[in-house]
Order: C-alpha cells, then structure tokens, then sequence
C-alpha cells in the first residue's frame, strides 16, 4: 500500500523532474525511408601481445556518415569495441589458452563532477557528453577471468559496510551513500551489459583468430554472472554452460516479444516491423500507425494489448488525427502487408511510427521510444527510482526488519507483471544499454530517423555517471591505441600477465577452501596482498604443463561425469592420447589434490570402458600414478622436494 | 467401418524386410521378456536422424552418439515412420499406446450436450483427483477404458510395469513426486541458487528422479514394461528454431538413451530386453523461419466471424493474466464484444468452441445453427412490443423450425431415455459391488493394483452419476423443444434457457449449416416477404465460414517465407448418402476445402481402399443434397499431391488417372509419403472417419450402453477442421513461435520409430510405416497378442 501512495506522491515529483529534464525540442519531422541490412558487420583483429599472448579486438564496421562518430579517425573504418587477452604460452595449441581479461573499450570513467552528482539523491540527469580523454587508468579491465571471486568478496564487503555503518546513520548519509552506490552498479550493470551485446555479435572460430565457442560462453557467462552478488562463486565449466544457456535463452526470448509483438499489432491494426540496428537482427521492432484509415471492431476486446504495448491507444488519439509529425511513406501489398524498399505495391500509406521495441526483455517486447510523448519512459523510471530511494534512503526501509514491505512490493511487481507491466528495472537497463550503443553504432537506418530515435532514447539517461554513447564511441579508438602500447614488449600488461601466471601456477591444485581464503586475504587488503608463485625461467613450461593437465582432466572428467561408456560418445584413441599425455605430464605435478583427483578419473574410466585397450591405458597410467605418488610421499619425508611456491606481497 | 491391410501387404512386408536385414549379423530369435520404451514427445524423425549422421569434429563420433550406437549400429529404423491422422499429442499417443484406430482426436474434446471438457493434455486437475481419492487414470485413459481399448501396458500385470508420467498415464506414484521436492530444496540446489546459476527446473528434476527410478527397476527382473517419457523436445521446438537449442536438446536425450541402455545392459535380464525410441509426432522447425500464429478465437468474436462468445480449454495470452496461472482452469469464455444477440449471455450460451491446442490445426464445434435460429426467435417472442403480423410469423418459421428437427431429435431423445435407463441400472449395480470392495488393502493386493483397480470402478461410478445428470438435462431441454406449443396472440413467457440448453450446442452443424450459418437477427431487424412470412435471408445475419475462413489474410506478415493466407484448407466429412461415388460403391466422403476453386474430395470404402477427386464449388442445398462440379486434376489443389515432384507413382502411371483411381491404404502411403503432406490422405480418413465405428466397448458391454459409448465419442467429434498454412499456427494460449504441429506437413508427421535388443536385427527399413504398426509389433514380439495382427511388422 505504501508504494502504491508513493507511486503517486512520486509522479508528481517526477512530473516536475521531468519537466526540467525535457532538453530537447520538438521538430518537425519529414517523410524518410528506412534502410536496413543484417548483414554481420563485427570481426576480430588479433594483435601479438608480447610473445606468448595476444590481444583479440571486436570490431564494429561503421557508419560512413550521420552519426556521432563521424570524428573518429580510424583506418579500419570500424570501431574497436570489446578487447580480449588470450593467454596462448606463446603456441598455436588451443590446450593450454586461457583468457584472462575483457575490456569494454568504450567504457567512460566517470568523473569528479559526475561522481559527485550521483550521490546527490532525486538527482536524475546526466551531465554532459563525458570525459574527452582517455587516461592510464581507464585501461583497467572491465573483467579479470582469472579472479571471479574478487568482485563477489568486494561486493559483499561493500553491501556490509552500507547495511551495518552507513545505513544506521542520518538520512543524509544514507541517501547518500545509497545513491553513489545505486548509481554506481547501474553505471557497471550499463557497461557489462553492453559487453554482453557486443560479444553476443562476435563471429567464433576454433582456428582461426576469433574466440572459440567456448571461450566465448565462458566470458558471456562470466559478464552475466558479475550483475549478480555470488556469481563469481560458480566454477569455470558450469560458467561455460551457463553462457550456452543464457545464449540460447536469449533468443527463445526474442523469438516470442517478436511473434508477440507482431501479434499485438495484427490485434489492433497497427504495422509491425523488425528492425537491424548495428547488423543485431531480430533484437528490435517498430510498430507503425497507418494514418488516414481507421479502426473496426474485432469483437474483442483490445485494452490489454495496449497496456502490453506500454502505449495509449492511437486510434482514439486525436493528435495522429491532425498528425503534424515526421510521417514515412511506405508501399504495402493487397492485404495492407509492408512491403521492403524499393519494392511497388498495390498502394502506399502515410504511416507515423508510435514506438521502438526491444525484444530483449524478458516476457514481453519494451517500448524503448514512444514517439508520441517524449517523456513517457523517462517519467516511469524515474519514478520507478524515486520510490526506491525514498524507501530504502530516506525513510530506510530494510530488507531484513521490514520485509513484509519488500514482500508486498514484490507481490504488486508480479500482479503488474502479470498484466503486461515491465517491472524489472535491471532488465530494462540492460535493454536500454543495447540499444543506445546499438544506435550509435548504426550506420544502415534511415538517418533522419536513427536521429530521432536518438533524441528520444537520450530520455532514459537517467544515470548522473552515465556518458553520452558517441563520445563513447570516440573515446574507445583512443582506449584502443593505449591498450596496444601497454601489449608491446615492455609494456605494463605484458608484466601483469607474468603476475597473473605466477597467481595461476600459485593456485593450482590448491583447495576451494584455500582458493577463497585467499581471495579474501587480496580482498582484505585492498589487492595488495597477492599469493604467487617466485620469478622463474621454468614458470612458463610449468603453466604450460598445468594447463595441459586441467583440459585432459576436463576432458576425462566430462566423460566420466556421463555414466556410461566413455569410447561411445568419444573417439577411443582420442580418449587415450588424453591419458597417455595426462600420465605424462603428471610426472610435473606435485599436488596431492590434484593426483588425488586423477586418479579417481581413471579409475572410474577404466570402469566404464568395456574398450579393452583403454581399459589397459587406464591401468598402466594408474601404475605409474602410484609409482610417483610412492616417490613424491618418499621424497617429501626425506625432505628433498620444496614448495616451489611462496606467497609475495604485490605492489 | 474396419480398415484393413490388402492380405498380401503382411507378406510383401516379411519380403521387405527380409531384404532389408540380409546384413544382419544377427538372427531375430531370442525372445523378448522385457519392453523399455523410450517416449519422446515432438521428435521429428528427419532431425533426428540426420544429426545421428553428423560427426562432431570434438569428439569423433556422431553428434548423437548414443542413438548411433543403440539404434543405427545395434538396432533397426524405421526411417519412414509417420503418425497416422493429426500430428497431435493426444491423439497420437493414443494409437501408439493402443495399436488402434483413434477414437481421441483433439488435445480437448467438448462434450456438444453436456459443455463436459476432455482435457487430455493437463496433468494438475489429474494430480488433484488422484490426491483426492477421485480419479485413478488420466483422462485419455478413462476415455479409452469406457471404450474398451486396452493399452499396451495393460498387456503387462500391474505388478510387472513401471510406467513413467505421461498423457495415458495409470496412477501417480507420489514418492517420485515427493523425491522432486526433496531435491528441489536440497543444499546442493540451494547452493546454485545463491551462486546466482539458479535451481534447475523442476520437471528436469522429475526427469532425474524418474531416471533413477526406471534403472532401479531395472534391476528387478519381475518387471517386464518399462517406460520413459520425456516432453523436453517438443516443448524446445515449439519455443525456438534455433539449431544449437535443439541441438543441444537431442544431446540431452542422447545422453538419457545412453543411460538408459547402459542400465539394460547391466540388468538381469538385458538379452531379452527390447529397447524402444518412439516419437509420437514431428515438429514443423524450420531454421530462420517463425512460426505466426492466427487468431481463430478473434475472427469467431468478430462480426465476419459470427461475433461468438468463444470457448477454448486455456486463457488466451494466459501469460498475462493472473486467471493464466490456475493450473486447473479446463474452460475459459472469452466474450465477444459485438455478440448479435447474446451480449449478457457469455457464460450461459458460448456458441462456438475451440480446440486450438492442435497450433497446426484447430477443430470447430459451432452451436447448431437452427438452435441459433430458435433462441433467437424466442428472444423476438418475447419482446411485447412485436408487432404481430411479425409475432405470427416468427411463431410459424420456429414451429417449422422445431418440425424440420422434429424426427430427429424425438429419435435421439428415444435412444437417450434408453441408453440413461440401462445407465442407471448400471449405476445402481455398481453402487452394491462398490459396497461389497473391501476398504483397506493389504501390501501385496496393492502391488497386484487392486486397490487401484477399485478406485477405479469408483471413479467411473462417479462420471456415470455425472453424465446421468447432465444428459437427462439436455434430454429434458430437447423434450422441451418437442413440447413447444406457442401462442401466436401474447408475447413469450416462460424461460428461455428451460428450451435451449446453456453451454450445449445441440446437433452438428451441416455442411448447408456451415454455408448459411445463422449468427444472429439481420441489423435492420425481421423482415417479412410479400407473404407474410418471415424473410429469413433478409432476418438474419448469415455466414459462409468456408468461404471467410479463407478469405482470411494477414497484414502483418513480415516473412516472405509465409503465405499471407493462414488458412490453408478447411476439413469435413459428408453425410451418407449424399455422396455417392461414380461407381456407386458405398463410402465415406470426406471434404477438403481450400477455396470455390480450389477443393478435394478423398473417397474411402470399407476395406479401406481410397480415391481422391478433384472437385469446385461443392454445396449443400436445403433438402440436404450435396452437389459440386467435378474437375480435372491440377496445381494448387488441396494436399498439393498434383504437383509434389515427391509423388512416387507406379512407373508409366498417369498422375491424374492414379491420384483418383481406388487404391489400397498402403499403396497410398508408398505414394505419398515422401510429398509436402505426407500421409495426409490416409489420415484425413483416420482422422474424420465415423467415431463409432472404433468403439468396440469393453467386452461383456450391454448393445444399449455400447451404443451410448459410441454417441458420447460421436458427440465430441468437431463440425470442422482447420488446417494451417506451412508456418501458421492456431495457438492463443501464448506463444510458438519455433514451431508447431497437428498437420500433415511431412515435418510434423515424420515421427522416430528404432528398436534395438532382444536379438532384434540391424538395419534401416525404408518402407514406410504409421501409428497402427507400432503396439502390435512391440506385443507380437514380446510374444502377446497384437491388437491388429495384419500390422505387425518384425515378430519374433
């Protein structure tokens, strides 16, 4: 009850606010055409990145001319847009790559000012277009794949340290701090997101310079994961499985908002059109209004359609009666279908655009533009976010001792849900996130039109970090050329990934519970404490032979895992090339957990295969499994094998 | 009618496949003890095997390495296996499970007296009778019992069958149930949740519980039928046509039929052990290609339409209401907004009702038209301010009305006095051996199923109480009817629903009805002729749906791969006797409808033999006769048989001269299997052949109360039937856009059959099969009696 009376209180408020933000006139609009293509505009490029990684870049082929990047000077006439290191130990062996770090390239850092303004509370604008520069510490990754676990230890420490020192404080600082730290996450849900798009676009190769299906899964599983407080706890091969089903998932969702969507139209007479934004196919739609015709009776009823639809009736609208908007002239068929471009019909209609979809929200298609009111969307999140910082800022409304409030907000999101409402406020950003870069990106629409979906989408920056898409776009050839100067030789990254591999050889075989006690140590001290293996010449030929026996294990590990006979659902002599090498390099490996866990994996293998030579492959690894176990338990008490590691401070 | 197999067809089989297993290492001698059948819903057999052919290059083997292994290397395919009559669930299921005709032909049936819904597909309102003491069998299987059609799990004692959840499912066994939550709230899941990789599903729970299950008893070598049944895929190709999602959804099934043979082979009894994949219906997937659905319950609300209050067994867009959420719901209304004459009346008198579950197709049950007629002239009666040469005449064109009814419906009304008589008696017997049942059980009678087998006799008792009430309603209304006697001089004062029955539709519609279907009174009112009669062309609003319905046409329809027609072609059998062949020869008439132009009529004779003419214009004139102009064959017909360069016709054979010539079944099906319709001609005859004539009611059944068997099944049968064009669907409920089934699209006939174990040879049959083949074929080979002997295909 209570925030169905704020819902009203803050309409007012947000009316007000909105009124305030209204920064862009209307114009008279003239009639255009649209242009599409879906064609796949994005590749990668591979750089060296010193001698034993490389840098993959995404890249985006762009726009000749009409948009906001029209001042980027780049010789590829694309823009950079998502960068990748694969670690590859200097080798063209796909076994032992890893990937270890992502940036956005067009990610903004924002600035004091921007800064300070997001933690003003009701304070709903974003500033300016952005920072102009691109400096040192905007190279920072946007995802470390190496430390999942980080960002979760960092997360639960700050939402601690709002719930117990922050929240029981004034209301001034808990509003304060509440919004930093709303504005903040929904500043980093923005650009994870926006990974999430580029990255869902990327061509894959398992040869050529592109990142494989696998690599890709995992690093889409591993941004999704990072919107969430614990998922960086889930493990490397369910993230790659997740990123599979979240894919997939994607496109069961889109598929459904497009045949909903078009369903709604055909419901209510109006003209539905997919749309490529960027080369993303099926990702966004436009519902048209055929002007000068009118409206019959179905027999059904067609208010919930426009509850669905987020938008107000049109064929009782008296302004597209007198419509002295930007109109577009479009050939349709004998049935009244839009015909493409260039295509002649039986007649041509007036047709006034009423909203852009996305079809990437869950359950049903967002209104992302509502060409008749410019400030419909930005009013709901607005007041959306209103209610969320009186509640939780203000008045200080907890989760934990006024959950029956939490629990009736949540029924009333679902009833809304329920009839059409698109409650969530995340999987809105996300798609606002898209489509914002997506239409920066743009190069194939209509200009005129692109343009005018551009003012208006501007409406949900709503975010005081948030910086404008182009100068984004500008900012990412800058990030782009500074990331390469940090891969060369001697360049800062190339000393990272060293620390990075001592950390990898550190924590192999070491147990989950010492691999979070460590991530806790790095956390606890603000990074600086780093648990790495020494500076070593041989360091390189030790990753490469630990890698080696984590993808024969995984490989055993998912053959074992199905319960059946291994040589069925793998070639057998593949299978014992993997043991063969995985008995080999064992010989390297002194963990007990790691031996431990190799040899339960044979064993069950051996169990499972009725293939008698694999069966002998497994039993000879085994043997001399035990045979080193027995000289490395011998060797350790007579005290001849060291750790080869130890812990060092970072700096 | 019985549809039999030329005599020679089991020999020509034998031949065949004698020819196709001449590389069989092994000799198809042993006996098989035990069945384990693997029930995949939505399977589409081209998919399937095409994607056992392909390598992956990760791994070296086939992509489905399981399925390869069992069936293509150990076992036999059927590489043309088709469902027979409509690609849909329940129905197909049914003649898979039964080795008979079908006498279940929709997702749901509505009962035209009594409003009763048949909901095959709903498992909750099962679960809560069955928790309630008040339903024992799904309700496919209550219907199959009434009409005496054992399934195939009834040729196994209870004690010796594990029958996994599905749509003809006998009994819930609870403790699996009980497992799913157990699991569903286990640390490990609660672990995943908090990871934020979130908890698995829950019917991927009861897959694993029932996973675990079936290999336990596996091991109990008393047991000799066991199934699985998995919806996983079909639910996936309705929701995407992505190729890596449906990929990944077969991997996931290959990875079960690994399971599930590995565990066969480490059971006692694995030498004897037939493993079968079975699939009940295909999936019209095409990648790239959306399936749109059309809107039937929209154009049954408009005025073209009839302007219908509609029936359907769910909420339409059911995912945004809270009403969407009652997993109970069996019958929703959705008024229409422009009703001619029925506005207030929504809940009392929907005249048209929807079985859309079909997505590919959808049956139509209207309100009989004349009843249409005589409810609306009763609400003219009743109106004081009629004037009365108007009264006059709507009391003479009811009272015609009533009288052109008049021997039918006092027939009908004869027999059904009988029939609830022997009803009662029969409830009566029932109440005293109920009484006399025993009421605790002790363990070993419930492991024989005798307690089940009481509930059951219970529950029936409890449907014939129901159905005597709801019968003797409607009887009491058309008696009613009969007893009209109307005054002419005062205006009409008794209740109306007392004469017309609400949340009936009477008789079925003909198919003179369907051309002239009265919706509601004429705008301007009734208007009489220079005789002072009523003008009833001029009273009433008439609609032609054959003709509307494919008038019909999308605007938005942004595929170019999709018609902007949704509508393919429209279904129904004719009346005997009115539609006697060339030759004169007895038959059944069935007619397809795609425009004036553009018609088929497929012939079908008692010994199953089949012709199709090409015909325009067919009609049906008010004394019942039906008349059409004969032409020549040609493209664009329905079926398109014309011109599918599939058409496998004997060699130097006219198509024209084959196509409308007489044929045996299974020449037809060598014929056509392989075109765009596939067996579409066979199962438009399985599909709308007269109900009755497959009810055999159980044995010992009283010649009155069989006959009352056969009206109840008579009484679900549609008026019509509407085919969708290729990627059109009917679905309302919510959205397919992957793709959909229930046509005779090949891709939605094209169903799996591979069988492997039990000294079953290897090899591929190329020959091509349907529904009626698999059951008896199972049994013959566990050495049972098949329930059609002619259709068993390999035996042991």
């Amino acid at each position: 009850m209570l925030r169905v009376i704020l819902t009203v209180v803050v309409a007012a408020i947000s009316t007000v606010s909105v009124c305030l933000g209204a920064d862009i006139p209307p114009q008279r609009l003239h009639a255009a055409t649209m242009s599409e293509n879906s064609q796949s505009l994005y590749y990668w490029k591979t750089t060296p990145a010193g001698p034993t990684a490389e840098l993959l870049t995404l890249f985006c082929q762009s726009h000749p001319s009409g948009n906001d990047l029209d001042n980027v000077n780049n010789s590829d006439n694309g823009v950079p847009l998502v960068a990748v290191l694969r670690d590859t130990l200097g080798d063209d062996d796909p076994k032992n790559d890893r990937v270890t770090y992502v940036w956005l390239l067009t990610y903004e850092r924002p600035t004091l000012p921007q800064r300070m303004l997001s933690a003003v509370p009701f304070f709903y604008w974003r500033v300016g277009q952005g920072s102009k520069s691109v400096d040192s510490h905007d190279t920072a990754p946007l995802l470390d794949l190496t430390a999942p676990v980080h960002p979760v230890v960092s997360g639960i420490g700050r939402d601690l340290l709002q719930w117990t020192t922050l929240d029981p404080m004034i209301t001034p600082i808990r509003a304060t701090s509440r919004a930093y730290r709303t504005n903040e996450l929904d500043q980093e849900r923005l650009h994870l997101e926006e990974a999430i798009g580029y990255l869902r676009e990327a061509p894959i190769s398992d040869d050529g310079p592109a990142l494989t299906e696998n690599q890709l899964n995992t690093i889409l599983a591993r941004l999704e994961l990072r919107k969430k407080l614990m998922g960086g706890l889930v493990n490397e091969r369910r993230a790659a499985r997740l990123g599979e089903e979240a894919d997939l998932e994607q496109e069961r969702i889109r598929s459904r908002n497009w045949e909903l969507l078009r369903q709604c139209a055909e419901k209510t007479d109006l003209l539905f059109e997919p749309i490529d934004v960027a080369g993303a196919s099926g990702q966004y739609a436009v519902v048209w209004f055929p002007l000068k015709t009118s409206f019959e009776s179905h027999g059904t009823s067609i208010t919930p359609i426009w509850k669905l639809l987020n938008i107000r009736n049109p064929w009782t609208d008296d302004r597209l009666k007198e419509w002295s908007g930007r109109t577009y002239k479009r050939e349709v068929d004998e049935n009244g279908s839009l015909l493409p471009l260039g295509t002649p019909g039986a007649r041509q209609l007036e047709l006034v655009p009423l909203g852009v979809y996305s079809l990437n929200y869950p359950k049903q298609p967002l209104l992302l533009v509502d060409f008749r009111d410019k400030l419909h969307v930005r009013e709901h999140e607005m007041t959306q976010r209103t209610i969320n910082e009186i509640t939780s800022g203000v008045i200080g409304i907890s989760h934990f001792t006024n959950w029956y409030y939490y629990v009736a907000a949540d029924l009333y999101d679902f009833v809304r849900a329920r009839h059409g409402g698109a409650v969530d406020q995340a999987g809105r950003l996300d798609c606002y996130s898209q489509f914002r870069v997506a239409l920066a990106l743009d190069s194939r629409l209509d200009p005129q039109f692109r343009t005018e979906m551009q003012s208006r989408v501007e409406s949900w920056a709503v975010n005081p970090l948030e910086a404008a898409p182009g100068r984004e776009m500008q900012n990412a050839v800058l990030r782009y050329a500074r990331l390469q100067t940090e891969i060369e030789n001697d360049g800062s990254l190339i000393a990272r990934i060293d620390k990075d591999r001592r950390a990898e050889l550190a924590a192999f075989g070491e147990t989950k519970k010492a691999h979070f006690a460590q991530a806790v140590l790095h956390d606890g001290s603000f990074g600086l404490y780093t648990h790495r293996a020494k500076k070593d010449p041989a360091n390189l030929a030790t990753l490469d032979c630990y890698r080696r026996v984590q993808y024969h294990l995984q490989v055993i590990d998912s053959l074992v895992s199905a319960g059946t006979q291994p040589e069925v659902a793998y070639d057998s002599s593949r299978i014992q090339t993997s043991i063969l090498e995985l008995s080999g390099l064992m010989s390297n490996v002194h963990s007990p957990e790691v031996r431990a866990h190799v040899q339960a994996s044979l064993l069950r293998l051996r169990d499972l295969s009725q293939d008698t030579a694999l069966q002998s492959g497994c039993s000879l690894a085994i043997a001399e499994l035990n045979r080193k176990n027995n000289a490395v338990r011998a060797a350790t008490a007579s005290g001849v094998v060291a750790s080869v590691l130890t812990a060092e401070t970072a700096k | 009618m019985k549809r039999r197999l030329s005599p020679i067809l089991p020999v020509i089989c034998s031949l065949l496949i004698a020819t196709s297993f001449g590389f069989a290492q092994e000799n198809p001698t042993k006996h098989v003890r035990r069945l384990v059948i693997l029930k995949v819903d939505g399977l589409n057999a081209d998919l399937l095997h095409r994607t056992m052919r392909e390598t992956d290059a990760a791994t070296g083997k086939s992509r489905l390495p399981w399925l390869s292994h069992i069936f293509a290397e150990h076992g036999t395919i059927f590489e043309n296996f088709y469902t027979r009559g409509i690609s849909l669930s329940a129905p197909s299921w049914s003649m898979l499970d039964t080795g008979r005709h079908a006498i279940i032909r929709g997702n749901v049936e509505y009962d035209r007296y009594t409003g009763h819904v048949y909901d095959y597909l709903n498992f909750f309102p099962f679960y809560l009778g069955y928790a309630r003491s008040r339903q024992v069998d799904m309700p496919g299987v209550e219907v199959l019992d009434r009409a005496g059609i054992p399934l195939l799990i009834d040729a196994f004692p209870y004690s010796q069958r594990f029958q996994s959840f599905q749509l003809f499912q006998r009994g819930v066994r609870w403790p699996t149930l009980e497992h799913v939550l157990e699991h569903r709230f286990s640390s490990k899941v609660l672990f995943s949740i908090i990871e934020s990789a979130g908890a698995p599903p829950l019917d991927e729970l009861l897959s694993e519980e029932t996973e675990k299950e079936i290999k336990q008893a596996m091991r109990k070598p008393e047991i000799f039928y066991l199934d699985f049944y998995t919806g996983d895929i079909d639910h996936e190709g309705h929701a995407t046509n992505q190729p890596a999602a449906l990929l990944d959804s077969l991997r996931r099934l290959d990875g079960l039929a690994g399971r599930i043979w590995t565990a066969i082979q480490a059971s006692p009894l694995s030498n004897e052990t037939l493993f079968v994949t079975v699939s009940d219906h295909g999936m019209n997937n095409v990648p790239g290609v959306f399936s749109q659905a059309f809107s039937l319950p929209d154009f049954f609300n408009s005025p073209q339409g009839g302007a219908h209050h509609v029936v359907t067994n769910r909420h339409q867009l059911s995912d945004y209401k809270i009403m969407g959420l009652n997993p109970l719901v069996q019958r929703v209304t959705t008024p229409s907004t422009a009703s001619f004459y029925l506005a207030s009346d929504a809940a009392h008198y929907p005249t048209a009702w929807l079985d859309l579950d079909g997505n590919e197709r959808a049956s139509v049950q209207l309100r009989n038209s004349d009843l249409n007629k005589i409810h609306i002239l009763l609400l003219q009666l009743v109106r004081p301010e009629l004037p009365q040469n108007v009264r006059t005449a709507v009391v003479a064109c009811l009272t015609e009305t009533v009288d052109r009814h008049r021997a039918a419906w006092t027939g009908t009304a004869g027999q059904l006095e009988e029939e609830m008589r022997a009803l009662q008696q029969a409830i009566q017997a029932r109440k005293k051996m109920i009484q006399t049942q025993p009421k605790t059980w002790r363990t070993g009678q419930r492991e024989e199923g005798a307690d089940k087998a009481a509930r059951r006799n219970a529950d029936e008792l409890e449907n014939w109480q129901r159905e005597y009430s709801e019968y003797n309603s409607y009887l009491s209304h058309l008696k009613a009817l009969l007893a009209l006697h109307l005054d002419a001089q005062h205006p009409f004062r008794a209740k109306i629903s007392e004469l017309i029955p609400e949340l009936a539709l009477g008789d079925n519609n003909t198919v003179g009805d369907l051309q002239n279907y009265v919706a509601g009174p004429a705008a301007g009112g009734l208007v009489l002729d220079s005789g002072g009669r009523l003008d009833q062309q001029r009273s009433f609003i008439h609609v032609n749906y054959f003709a509307q319905l494919s008038e019909q046409r999308a605007r938005n329809n942004p595929q170019p791969a999709l018609s902007s027609r949704p509508i393919d072609f429209i279904a129904m059998r004719l009346p005997k006797g009115a539609n006697a062949d060339d030759s004169g020869a007895p038959a059944h008439a069935y007619w397809l409808y795609g425009d004036e132009e553009n018609q088929l009529l497929i012939l079908s004779d008692d010994s199953s033999h089949i012709a199709v003419k090409p015909i325009q214009h067919l009609t049906q004139d008010e004394h019942g006769r039906i008349n059409w102009a004969p032409q020549q064959w040609r493209a664009g017909l329905p079926l398109h048989l014309f011109e599918d360069e599939n058409l496998h016709l004997p060699a130097a054979t006219e198509r024209a001269a084959w196509l409308s010539a007489w044929h045996a079944e299974s020449e037809w099906l060598q014929a056509v299997h392989m075109c765009g319709y596939s067996n579409g001609v066979i199962s438009i005859v399985e599909y709308l052949s007269p109900v009755r004539d497959d009810v055999p009611g159980p044995p010992g059944l009283d010649l009155i109360l069989l006959r009352y068997e056969r009206r109840r099944r008579e009484l679900v049968q549609a008026d019509f039937h509407v085919f969708a064009a290729d990627h059109w669907n009917f679905n309302a409920r919510n959205f397919n856009p992957g793709g959909n089934h229930g046509a005779f699209f090949r891709i939605s006939t094209h169903s799996v059959w591979m069988v492997a174990g039990g000294g079953v040879p290897t090899g591929v049959i190329d020959e091509p099969y349907d529904s009626l083949n698999f059951a008896s074929t199972l049994l013959a080979l566990t050495g049972r009696t098949p329930p059609m002997p002619e259709r068993v295909v390999i035996s042991q």
